[in-house]
């Protein structure tokens, strides 16, 4: 036994040490040449360089949003001659983390980064930056206090979006006394903190004569929604409420849904969210959703790449203080008014 | 008559545990029986507590609160009564059933999708049963591996988008039909019950699955093909996982593949609750039932008191120790 | 351990001892599949060995948990509460100011919550399985009350940052921790008695009684190592991202089982081993790394994974006899040929 212990001890030993010494000895090499990428760079572009730039983000094809944020992002890369490598760490904070730290070692270009956390990306901003690598910013802005080791920000403000829903819940109600449900996103997801955040805080900033009753969350889901909107319903009592908000479209349509399920008309209810999507902008203009925001989602992915192309190009420098350097995505109110116009045609 | 040497080992057991329940205390009697009790305690003090509990509308919430679920859970009994844990990817079979109804019945119509997700069950079904049946591969860990492989293939040809069933269709029809206060899909549900409980007690198929749970070696040994029971029991798992998927498409008449999260753990937390055992043997499709009423029933009154979510969560985990809890008492009781 | 009974010659020569061993030895897969993956890697993405300080880091993620992990599930238990546990330390540390004491804190948190699940297993008699799932839910549940659903910054952000720079060479302390935590506990399980008993307590659990062995004490041990180990991997990754994540630990409670799965530990207890373990954790992280340095699509590299991970797991030597016996045993006749099954 203890010859064997010995045995598998020198192999196991071997195997360190020989891992060691090969990573040794490639590091020693100057790292002149990009990361061994095996994407071969297709389009030829305008100024005949390709770029490597790694995108990480916290959705992909396992969400509507990324599912259609994806199409635009790689369009605009190639058509700007850039090779991209796409994470999706699925929220999870940790595990964008970890591949921040592969990322910043393959040495890219560029890194466009979408935070799953914004309170967690700091030492990734960081290393990048050791490494001398632009870091552009896309749809969840980071903290204030970390911008200056961006080299800028291109999206969406989701507390704006949350404080604009407010403002056009404010609008409806028009300084009654109103009694209204609130359904949010994913619990302890960043989006949902803050769209929740700037809903309340504009609400209670602006048109204090709205209460809200009641909050669950409904998950992103519609189904789950429909449920915790009847069961909210219930809670407070139908009577006390005359209008909804959702952090995003799917949820309002269940909510929208509950509303139906009970006999009672959404006409007759104040009802704002956020996005403007496939499922949200058919409400606006049947007259059952009062308001949403419209959400980009191609804006924003070809942005990202934008952005990101004129880090690398040296068009903006690190930090927020350039032109152009923060380019936010217009938030345009939705309402019935305009939900037919091909300007806020919804894409997801 | 290598059946009849299992019938006589079952008998055995079953006498073992008669025998002992002949000097039935208080403690093991609510072992036994506690969660049709706590049940009906729980909604008896729901009702006259909790306002707005006892309305229609309410009720109807929590039958749409217990479908889905409820039908991955009384399928999924199959696979925990025969001591295999559980079914990781219930979650992929879900969501996958219900993108295949949606965007297959819109470009083909509802006939063909409903045979497509017939197929893809059959052949999660199949690869999990093979996998923990013949290569006696840990379930735990072959059912994690396919949900990463069904939900990749699922986001890779869906491109996870979501989908839309048309406003006036058969789909949605169904999702917002009822009978009186109950939902069709509860209605589903109590149907499925009926039916696995049936095949579960009184089929041979369901026989050698409890058998399998109870004693996988006199099992193996009787001369059954014990991998065939295994797929049996996965390919039942996966039928029911695609009729949660199909009324879940119908209640909201959407489909994504983010929809089924967390399906896996819930629908296992309802089976335990209703007092079946994770180690197999014991349990019922009923007590998976009377398991699933008492979660939906309880989370839909902490949302009427307006409990926040993290609550929501501990008493959920608070509920789980307790169920158990008072099974193992009564076991260490039972055997003194 | 008890002298081996040598049923028929015995070999004398290195190569059949090496073979025996081998054959004794529960890592085979986990060094084949390792093996694998470091030789196609080697080919397509040498950056996974150039910069193998980011490897090691992935390595030291997955690994720490799976580490702790291993020491309970080689009694024969599971705790799937190490997700939750590392959330809770987390927010924990990040919420008293003082981070020294943070730390003692979330740590003896790990530990009371491994006492907890102990407690349920051992004397109350509940399924270890059920009981930490409960307490997955519960902890949860808790992390997002005390955290008001919210992350948590921790108060020092530089004493944070530092932490996660290079310690000795490329070397961050959280690679060291957990090579710390590897010698430990493997010293632990195979020279410390108490660790040894473990696989008894796993492989059979009455004869492990009758022998004397205290199973209970054995067990709150056990937990509690893996409470312990589980808070430190949440505090660590609290320091390391500044901030504490409610949410955190889905992903590396499913990795931690298959990185201990895919060392070769038998769930059922009594077979395994923490070098195991570490083989495991090792492939999965270079394989990770891999596929994210690679560009593949996501999607794909989610089958790709969850394609090994079934290989792997259907590919046990064990298993496999079993199969080819049951082949043979198809061929020539059912009845005549069974042999009493083998387990999983």
């Amino acid at each position: 036994m203890r010859k064997s212990r010995i045995g598998l001890a020198t192999a196991g030993l071997l195997a360190v040490a020989g891992l060691t010494l090969a990573g040794c000895a490639t590091a020693d090499e100057p790292a002149a040449t990009d990361s061994g990428s095996t994407d071969s760079s297709d389009s030829a572009t305008t100024g005949g360089e390709t770029y490597e730039v790694y995108a990480l983000l916290p959705q992909g094809n396992d969400q509507p949003y990324g599912t259609t944020y994806l199409p635009p992002m790689e369009a605009k890369a190639a058509e700007l001659g850039i090779n991209l490598t796409i994470t999706n760490s699925e929220y999870d904070g940790d595990k964008q983390a970890s591949e921040c730290e592969v990322a910043v070692a393959a040495q890219p270009d560029g890194i466009i980064l979408w935070p799953a956390l914004a309170d967690t990306i700091r030492p990734c901003l960081e290393a990048a930056n050791a490494a001398g690598i632009p870091v552009w910013i896309t749809n969840a802005d980071v903290n204030p206090e970390d911008a200056p080791l961006t080299y800028g920000y291109s999206g969406t403000d989701s507390y704006g979006q949350g404080a604009a829903s407010a403002e056009m819940m404010c609008e409806l109600v028009d300084g009654a006394e109103v009694g209204i449900i609130q359904i949010n996103g994913l619990t302890g997801n960043s989006v949902a903190t803050l769209r929740g955040n700037g809903f309340k805080e504009t609400i209670a900033a602006n048109c204090p004569n709205v209460t809200i009753l009641a909050e669950q969350p409904g998950n992103w889901n519609k189904d789950e929604s429909q449920i915790a909107a009847s069961e909210m319903l219930t809670a407070v009592g139908v009577e006390n409420v005359q209008g909804m908000y959702a952090a995003d479209d799917s949820m309002i349509a269940g909510g929208i849904d509950a509303l139906k399920a009970r006999g009672l008309d959404p006409k007759d209810f104040f009802i704002t969210s956020i996005g403007n999507t496939f499922l949200g902008n058919p409400l606006v203009i049947s007259g059952e959703l009062d308001g949403t925001v419209f959400q980009s989602s191609s804006w924003d992915g070809e942005n990202a790449v934008v952005g990101i192309y004129r880090a690398m190009t040296g068009d903006t420098s690190l930090g927020r203080d350039d032109d152009g350097s923060v380019l936010y995505m217009p938030n345009p109110k939705v309402t019935i008014d305009n939900a037919t116009d091909p300007s806020v045609a919804p894409e997801w | 008559m290598a059946k009849e040497t299992l019938t006589e080992v079952i008998a055995v057991a079953e006498t073992e545990s008669a025998i002992t329940k002949s000097k039935t205390s208080p403690l093991e009697w609510v072992a036994e029986n506690g969660i049709f009790v706590f049940t009906a305690l729980l909604i008896l003090a729901s009702v006259v507590f909790v306002d707005g509990f006892a309305s229609l509308v309410n009720i109807t919430d929590v039958f749409h609160r217990a479908a889905p679920i409820g039908i991955v859970a009384v399928g999924m009994t199959f696979v925990v009564i025969s001591g295999n844990y559980l079914d990781l990817s219930v979650v992929a079979q879900v969501a996958t059933s219900a993108v295949i109804l949606i965007a297959v019945s819109n470009e083909y119509g509802l006939p063909l999708a409903m045979l497509a997700a017939l197929l893809a069950a059959a052949v999660f079904g199949i690869v999990n049963g093979v996998a923990v049946g013949y290569f006696k591969a840990n379930a735990v860990i072959v059912t994690l591996s396919t949900t990463y492989i069904g939900l990749g293939l699922l986001r890779y040809f869906s491109g996870g988008s979501i989908f839309f069933g048309p406003p006036d269709g058969l789909i949605r029809e169904f999702g917002l039909g009822k009978l009186g206060p109950v939902p069709y899909s509860a209605l589903v549900l109590l149907i499925m019950t009926i039916i696995l409980g049936f095949v579960l007690n009184r089929t041979n198929f369901g026989f050698l699955v409890r058998s399998f749970g109870v004693n996988e070696r006199a099992t193996r040994l009787s001369g059954t093909n014990t991998a065939a029971v295994v797929i049996g029991a996965f390919l039942v798992t996966a039928v029911a996982a695609m009729v949660a998927g199909w009324v879940l498409a119908a209640f909201s008449n959407t489909a994504v593949s983010a929809m089924s999260q967390g399906y896996d753990f819930r629908a296992l937390a309802a089976i335990i609750v209703g007092g079946t055992s994770v180690f197999g043997g014991k349990g019922s499709v009923l007590r998976t039932l009377v398991g699933v009423i008492f979660v939906s029933v309880l989370t839909n009154v902490l949302v009427l008191s307006g409990i926040s979510f993290g609550y929501q969560q501990m008493a959920l985990g608070a509920l789980i120790v307790t169920a158990v809890t008072v099974d193992a008492l009564s076991r260490k009781v039972a055997k003194r | 351990m008890s002298q081996t009974m040598q049923i028929g010659e015995r070999e004398t020569s290195l190569w059949g001892r090496l073979r025996l061993t081998i054959a004794r030895r529960t890592e085979g897969r986990g060094v084949v599949l390792l093996a694998a993956v470091l030789i196609v890697v080697a080919f397509t993405e040498p950056l996974v060995f150039t910069s193998y300080q980011v490897s090691l880091g992935r390595i030291a993620l997955i690994g720490l948990v799976a580490l702790g992990l291993t020491a309970v599930i080689l009694m024969g238990e599971l705790d799937l509460s190490v997700a939750s546990t590392l959330a809770v330390s987390g927010v924990v540390v990040a919420l008293i100011p003082d981070i020294r004491l943070g730390i003692i804190a979330a740590l003896v948190v790990g530990v009371l919550i491994g006492v907890v699940n102990a407690f349920f297993v051992a004397i109350v008699g509940i399924n270890s399985f059920i009981a930490t799932l409960g307490m997955l839910f519960a902890l949860r549940g808790l992390a997002f009350v005390l955290s008001d659903e919210a992350p948590v910054k921790i108060t020092d952000v530089e004493a944070g940052i530092a932490f996660g720079q290079p310690l000795i060479g490329p070397i961050t302390p959280r690679v060291l921790i957990f090579i710390l935590a590897f010698i430990a506990i493997q010293v632990f399980v195979s020279r410390v008695k108490a660790g040894r008993e473990f696989f008894a307590v796993g492989g059979n659990r009455q004869a492990a009684y009758d022998a004397g062995i205290p199973v209970k004490r054995r067990i709150f041990t056990g937990f509690m190592i893996s409470g312990f180990v589980a808070a430190l991997a949440g505090v660590i990754n609290t320091l390391e991202r500044t901030a504490a994540d409610p949410t955190a630990g889905a992903t590396v409670l499913l990795a931690s089982f298959a990185a201990a799965i895919i060392g070769g530990n038998y769930l059922k207890g009594g077979r395994g081993s923490i070098v195991g373990t570490l083989i495991g954790a090792t492939a999965l992280g270079v394989l990770q790394v891999a596929l994210t340095l690679s560009g593949v699509q996501v999607p794909i590299q989610q089958i790709f994974i969850g394609g090994i991970l079934l290989l792997a797991v259907t590919t046990d030597p064990a298993n496999l006899r079993a199969v080819l016996g049951s082949v043979r045993s198809l061929r020539l006749g059912r009845s005549k040929l069974q042999t009493p099954g083998s387990g999983s």
